[in-house]
């Protein structure tokens, strides 16, 4: 089996980016999964309708807390509505297992979560908590 | 009738099973390409050959309606439907079979008494009680019921080994309370309550007791005579049996007390535009069509585990749970939840490793073969006793063995090296 454990996601595992505190952001918005008591909280500063910042803190598998961190580096720099079309790209290549390219190059290391639908919400606990922030 | 469990229990000591050849019956293990570690019975069990073949021939040899008709093939199946509901009787040693009724799952009979016994007499300011180690199945029923009735919940706490902690339910077999609802074993720590001692009490107070079995009947010796519980429910799928299929027993009385869950075909003696009259128990608690082929595939996982004996099953899975415990004690960063092994306990283990998360460890475990389930195993207000959102948990069957336990550690060790810094 193909594991889901790939080098990407260790690595932002270990090393997260964007992780701490949320005082300083404009918007927090919370997401949990209350199948496995987990829970992210993400925060966006914005100038000029665009990203400034994307940061998150919270608990969560690996899986969860990686996807934070590569969602959080591949969203700064984005205008809000460039993020929020991302983010409708990531859901619906999850959605669509059989879709190949990941709406960005960073993401291929979610390509073989996306067969295990029961981590699904692992990985979109973030992005559904920056879609509301940015709502 | 008959004490089939005491019979059946006496006939062999426990090291004169062979588990080896008793895990061939089960084909699963015989047909998956990578070796199946299956440490998820708690979740539901596997399905020995003679289950799913009684199932396969009830539909190809002699299905038909049950309680409906009167040519031969109904009336064998009408029969066959009602030799079940005996064996399920003898199987808890029920004094007669119309005190078991088959519901869909021990959930819809906890539902049943919540609804249609506890409902109708429950009034403000009387208590319902139950324990921090419920499952949400025999927690939320009673939860709703006491509030649409003005009554209270009343939960008795554990202690930090996860044993009931009796001394602190104040009022426990007080004047308000109306029924002791507790499980026989947690589902997530293993613990096996003392319920005898409970139901003792109870009775002397003349409060009823109902007990959610479905984690000890496929596991240990249950009587309910001996226990004196006034009502027992139970699901086949955790026991080797089919889904969809469960019983409750009631004593008599309180079944007489109880009014039915659903209403439809089959329950009703008189059918009038204004009033009806319900048919005898157990026939009234059971509207629709029932399910044949699930009550005689719960039937055959009765027999099967008491031809094996529930004490050899008992002692062959707590032995197991023991070594796995070993095992699991002696890796660093494990902390193991529940009884530890200088205390009774069934054959499940509830742990976390340090740093890891359960989900994590449940991935890594199922890509190598290892079956072992994670989250909070719907027991919220356990997790939040233990002050954590979820666990790992590997739940031992009779048909697990040594090579599992090895498994499991490897899965665990690689988990470490895998997430590891």
């Amino acid at each position: 089996m193909d594991s889901v454990y790939r080098a990407v996601l260790l690595d932002h595992f270990h090393n997260p980016r964007n992780k701490g505190d949320l005082d300083a952001m404009d918007r927090v918005k919370r997401g949990s999964n209350p199948r496995c008591g987990d829970e992210i909280e993400v925060g966006i500063k914005t100038d000029k309708k665009v990203l400034e910042s994307v940061k998150f803190r919270g608990r969560g598998c690996s899986i969860c807390l990686a996807s934070a961190s590569i969602m959080s580096e591949c969203t700064t720099g984005l205008t809000v509505r460039q993020a929020q079309d991302l983010i409708r790209q990531m859901l619906a290549w999850f959605d669509d297992t059989q879709a190949d390219a990941p709406p960005v190059t960073t993401l291929a290391a979610f390509g073989a979560v996306r067969q295990h639908p029961a981590r699904k919400k692992c990985v979109l606990l973030a992005w559904i908590a920056l879609d509301e922030a940015l709502a | 009738m008959a004490r089939v469990s005491a019979k059946a229990t006496s006939v062999a000591p426990p090291d004169s099973v062979d588990f080896d050849a008793i895990r061939k019956d089960f084909p699963i293990f015989n047909n998956s390409a990578q070796t199946l570690h299956y440490l998820d019975s708690a979740a539901s069990s596997q399905k020995p050959d003679c289950v799913i073949d009684t199932i396969a021939d009830c539909y190809r040899s002699h299905y038909g309606p049950v309680h409906r008709g009167l040519y031969p093939l109904a009336e064998s199946a009408s029969e066959s439907y009602e030799k079940a509901r005996q064996t399920l009787a003898q199987f808890i040693n029920a004094p007669s079979s119309d005190e078991v009724v088959f519901t869909r799952s021990a959930t819809e009979a906890i539902n049943l008494i919540a609804s249609g016994w506890a409902g109708p007499r429950l009034r403000a300011g009387d208590e319902i009680w139950l324990s921090q180690m419920e499952h949400h199945s025999n927690f939320l029923p009673w939860q709703r019921v006491c509030r649409d009735r003005g009554a209270s919940l009343r939960v008795i706490p554990l202690d930090s080994s996860g044993q009931l902690n009796l001394e602190k339910a104040v009022g426990l077999f007080g004047s308000k309370t109306r029924l002791i609802a507790i499980t026989q074993v947690s589902n997530v720590l293993g613990t096996i309550n003392p319920l005898e001692a409970i139901i003792n009490q109870a009775s002397r107070h003349s409060i009823p007791v109902l007990v959610d079995a479905a984690q000890s009947v496929g596991h240990m010796p249950v009587d309910v005579q001996s226990l004196n519980c006034d009502f027992l429910v139970a699901s086949a799928h955790k026991m080797c049996g089919p889904n969809g299929i469960g019983i409750l027993y009631g004593k008599k009385e309180r079944l007489m007390e109880t009014e039915p869950l659903l209403l439809g075909g089959g329950m009703v003696d008189q059918v009038q535009s204004e009033n009806s009259l319900w048919a005898d128990i157990p026939a009234r608690f059971e509207a629709g069509s029932p399910n044949l082929a699930g009550a005689l595939g719960f039937a055959a996982a009765a027999d099967y585990i008491q031809k094996i004996g529930r004490h050899q099953i008992e002692q062959r899975e707590q032995d197991l749970a023991a070594s796995a415990f070993e095992v699991l004690s002696g890796i660093d960063g494990v902390t193991i939840y529940g009884p530890d092994n200088s205390q009774k306990r069934s054959g499940i283990l509830s742990f976390n490793i340090e740093g890891f998360h359960p989900h994590d460890i449940a991935q890594i475990a199922g890509e190598r073969g290892v079956a072992i389930r994670a989250g909070h195993h719907c027991c919220q207000p356990l997790m939040q006793h233990l002050g954590i959102s979820s666990t790992a948990r590997a739940s031992f069957s009779f048909y697990n063995n040594q090579e599992d336990i090895t498994a499991l550690e490897s899965a665990i060790l690689e988990t470490k090296k895998i997430l590891g810094a």
